[in-house]
């Protein structure tokens, strides 16, 4: 066997280039690193985002555990959760696929389902086992991309992108409202209500309620919301009525609307409605005939409105002019900050108020606005003294500051308002008893016993018992100088002194008149003058002058003599009445000359008293003698009238000291006593009178003349 | 057993021109293009191998990566979901206090890949350059890396075994994630590299006579 001889070198080619003798297995390692990179990028890219959730607390929250779900979906995972800066919060930092990040609106909700059992079910019950989640709600919104938000409390009551109404339903309490409630449309559930919250007044809570497409076109101003919870027993004549919702809202409570009359317009943002408490109540509320034409105005209120409601009537001067049609809140703006104002929109019939029933709007609203330039303004004012149901009255204020209705665009005109001065009724009541609590009502009755003690002691005290008796001969007393002659004689002696009185003075107007008409005074000058003249002429003839001067020292003393007789009377004013009635008289003649007569008339008497009397005209002297007899006569009947004047006045004062001694023993803190002492002196006082009455004629006879 | 390097050369078939069938391994003439029995193509050596090898090892490479990043099982439990990477599962047997596993899951799934990986490079580095190691050893280092390369996939079976059997809805349920794909094919990817190599190469070199 021979050596293998080698075989021929079969020797390959050039080496060629190594692009060349590049296999196609490369091809492999290339693919795989392309997919890999297609892989990672994709997942880098479909990471997600980071968002921030704050909430108050994180219970149940792990990192990397807690999911983010969207419709049920897992949609994100939980990475981190930490505080928020102020420690006031915890941020929950979690990633979120991106798609669903890119359609984060700013008010997406986040709130953590946890398990939840209550009247309505069990809710959540998977996170017993899986643990808390937390559920996002949101309208998509391409491009939003938020990423920082605050998480809510409570899943939100209706989930985002539902179509429907929200509402705010008002009532007085929340005891039959509870979170979640549904809201029934002729029993069927057409929505929901949250939370009740209590107004910031306390007077009252407030309920959002959701109701849902396409229910809520059900829903207009004419709707009326009622409580359908509970069950209501009327005994009646009808019978016994036992009315009862369903069982689920017999436990959880529940409210249920109408709409109440056609004719309802589309309802506000902002408008409340208000939750009665049966359906009657609900229907009765309404203003049964729709007003024809109204004219709607809003009036705005700082008060409280509790008590008023959509129904409500608006007044004036207590005829029914208008109905309240919605009452809602807004929010203004004032230096303060902002302040919620309550707005009551009403509606007015026109036809109320005396205008034609086809008049123009525009035409009412000039009325009105005239009419508030007068001073018309809305009050509320309280229906009855006993509830507190609150209608709307128009009352006219005369000094009200001017004020006129308020027309902006896109809003009903605004009626201006003033305060109400409503009756706060407990408050009133409370003070009156107050103050019947504060009156000294023991010490009146300790002061009243103690007068009846201190009464039946002065009663039973031997000298009251002789009172009555002392009383009595006072009485006696009294009725006896009334009933006395001379009391009784006074009125006849001082008609009598009138009469003489009348009669001198008629004496007097004759002598006067008879003056006059004998022309006396001119006829006496001319006798004087004759007197002289003869005097001259018979100065031989003085034997006779003498004669007759020895008959004139006669008369004078006749004439003095009545003088003293008229002195002696001792009633020189009346005397000075006299004479200044007497000067009456001669103004009522009024004549210079008359008013010499007297001086003349004397010294004419005195000297011619022979001449005349040979002259024959002694009637004249008989007439004045007469009239002065008779005057004096009056003189003295008044004279005596008036001595016996202050006799009774004397009298009375010594009875009522007689008496005020008397009575002087009894004590002198008895009110008996003071008043029967002022009786006495009242009765003195009478006497004083009667005594000042007494000098008063005393002073001026001519005063019962003249009734001065 | 006489060392190799001082052997004295012997004549090998391919010195003699004889060229071995691959797929029915009948020893052919020199210069003959096919086989006379099964008729596929003669080569004495396949020019491509070191190139395949080279590519495989890199696909392999590649896909190694995110078998490691991605989680290789999501598992849900009662709701809760955690994700599981190969490394990740091993810290948390060693949590578990299940050392023991945890050192056969490291050993399967980072030992034995990564060792492949270097030896595979070591390998195909030799036929060009000068190693220590002699043409034996080699030959046995390429013996085991061919044996062990199966065993790796023993994490891939477990992955396949479990997300199959633990689907409990609920309570708990077992998915394979991408780095399972990932790992299964860097798996394949260095057991086609390690089949690639010609282990012939290996003495070639050592015989002066390169391909």
């Amino acid at each position: 066997m021979s050596a293998p001889r080698p075989a021929d070198m079969d020797m390959s080619p050039a080496k060629k280039s190594i692009w060349r003798n590049l296999s196609f297995v490369w091809l492999v390692p290339i693919a795989a690193l392309a997919v890999t990179l297609f892989i990672a990028w994709q997942s880098w890219a479909a990471r997600g985002s980071l968002i921030e959730i704050r909430f108050t607390n994180a219970a149940g929250i792990t990192a990397e555990e807690t999911v983010v779900r969207y419709r049920d979906v897992s949609v994100g995972l939980v990475e981190k959760v930490s505080f928020a800066p102020d420690m006031e919060s915890v941020v929950v930092s979690a990633r979120i696929d991106q798609n669903v990040a890119a359609n984060l609106p700013p008010d997406a909700k986040f709130w953590v389902v946890r398990p939840e059992v209550s009247a309505r079910g069990i809710s959540g019950l998977s996170t017993v086992l899986s643990g808390v989640y937390i559920e996002a709600s949101f309208d998509p919104s391409p491009g939003a991309e938020a990423w920082s938000f605050d998480g809510v409390d409570k899943a939100p009551l209706v989930a985002a992108g539902v179509e429907g109404t929200r509402l705010m339903i008002r009532a007085a309490d929340g005891s039959s409202l509870s979170p979640g409630s549904p809201i029934f449309y002729r029993g069927i559930e057409v929505g929901r209500i949250e939370t009740p919250r209590l107004l910031d007044s306390g007077e009252g809570v407030v309920v959002e309620g959701f109701v849902e497409a396409p229910h809520d076109r059900r829903i207009n101003s004419a709707t009326r919301f009622w409580d359908t919870s509970g069950f209501s027993v009327t005994l009646g004549a009808g019978g016994l009525d036992l009315s009862v919702d369903s069982l689920a809202s017999l436990v959880t409570g529940g409210i249920a609307f109408d709409t109440v009359f056609s004719g309802g317009s589309m309802i506000d943002d902002d408008q409340v409605f208000d939750l009665f408490e049966s359906e009657k109540a609900a229907r009765e509320s309404v203003f049964s005939d729709v007003i024809d034409n109204a004219v709607k105005l809003t009036v705005e209120f700082d008060e409280s409105v509790s008590g008023l409601s959509a129904g409500s009537p608006v007044q004036y001067r207590g005829l029914r002019v208008g109905v309240v049609s919605a009452i809602g809140a807004f929010i203004e703006d004032t230096p303060d900050g902002q302040k919620v104002k309550l707005r009551a929109t009403v509606s007015i019939d026109p036809q109320s108020l005396g205008l034609e029933k086809d008049v123009r709007p525009a035409e009412t609203l000039a009325f009105l606005s005239d009419a508030v330039k007068g001073g018309l303004r809305a009050q509320l004012a309280a229906k009855s003294i006993f509830t507190n149901t609150l209608v709307i009255d128009l009352v006219d204020v005369e000094d009200a500051p001017p004020a006129t209705l308020g027309i902006f665009n896109g809003e009903f005109p605004v009626l201006p308002s003033i305060e109400s001065n409503l009756p706060d009724v407990s408050a009133t009541a409370e003070g009156l008893l107050q103050r019947v609590n504060d009156l000294p009502v023991e010490e009146v009755m300790d002061q009243a016993i103690s007068l009846m003690a201190s009464i039946e002691a002065v009663a039973a005290a031997e000298g009251t018992r002789s009172a009555p008796d002392a009383l009595l001969g006072l009485i006696e007393d009294a009725r006896g100088l009334i009933g006395s002659d001379d009391t009784k004689a006074i009125p006849g002696e001082l008609r009598d002194t009138v009469a003489e009185l009348r009669s001198t003075i008629a004496g007097l107007t004759q002598v006067t008149e008879d003056l006059q008409t004998a022309d006396a005074v001119g006829q006496l000058v001319a006798a004087l003058n004759a007197a002289e003249t003869a005097a001259e002429d018979f100065s031989g003839l003085s034997a006779e002058l003498s004669e007759a001067g020895a008959e004139v020292p006669a008369l004078i003393d006749d004439l003095r003599a009545l003088t003293t007789k008229a002195n002696s009377l001792e009633v020189e004013q009346l005397v000075s009445s006299a004479a200044s009635f007497l000067e009456g008289a001669d103004r009522l003649i009024d004549s210079d000359d008359t008013r010499a007569l007297p001086a003349a008339l004397t010294g004419a008497l005195q000297e011619a008293q022979a001449a005349l009397a040979q002259l024959r005209a002694g009637g004249l002297v008989e007439n004045a003698n007469a009239t002065l007899a008779s005057a004096s006569d009056a003189a003295r009947a008044v004279a005596t009238a008036v001595e016996s004047l202050p006799a009774l006045s004397g009298r009375l004062e010594a009875l009522v000291r007689q008496a005020e001694g008397t009575l002087a023993g009894y004590g002198n803190e008895s009110s008996f006593n003071r008043e029967t002492v002022a009786a006495l002196r009242e009765v003195r006082e009478a006497a004083a009178a009667v005594s000042k009455l007494a000098r008063a004629i005393e002073r001026s006879p001519n005063s019962l003349l003249f009734g001065r | 057993m006489e060392d190799t390097r001082t052997a004295p050369p012997v004549l090998t078939a391919r010195a003699a021109g004889l060229i071995g069938c691959t797929q029915c391994g009948r020893v052919q003439e020199p210069g003959a293009e096919r086989c006379v029995r099964c008729q596929s193509l003669l080569r004495s050596r396949d020019e491509a191998s070191l190139q395949k090898v080279w590519a495989w090892l890199f696909a392999g490479l590649v896909v190694y990566v995110p078998a490691n990043v991605y989680p290789m099982l999501r598992t849900s439990s009662l709701g809760k979901t955690s994700d599981s990477t190969i490394l990740g599962g091993v810290v948390d047997l060693i949590h578990h206090g299940s050392i023991g596993i945890a050192l056969i899951v490291f050993f399967a799934s980072i030992m034995i890949p990564v060792g492949k990986f270097l030896a595979i490079g070591y390998l195909a580095l030799s036929i060009r350059r000068q190693v220590s190691l002699s043409d034996h050893r080699r030959h046995v280092l390429y013996e085991v890396v061919e044996f062990v390369g199966r065993w790796s996939m023993i994490d891939v079976f477990v992955v396949a075994i479990l997300a199959t059997l633990v689907q409990l809805d609920f309570a708990a349920s077992i998915k394979p994630g991408i780095a399972a794909v990932s790992f299964a094919l860097s798996v394949a990817f260095t057991m086609i590299s390690a089949q690639s190599f010609d282990p012939r190469l290996i003495w070639d070199a050592s015989e002066g006579d390169p391909a």
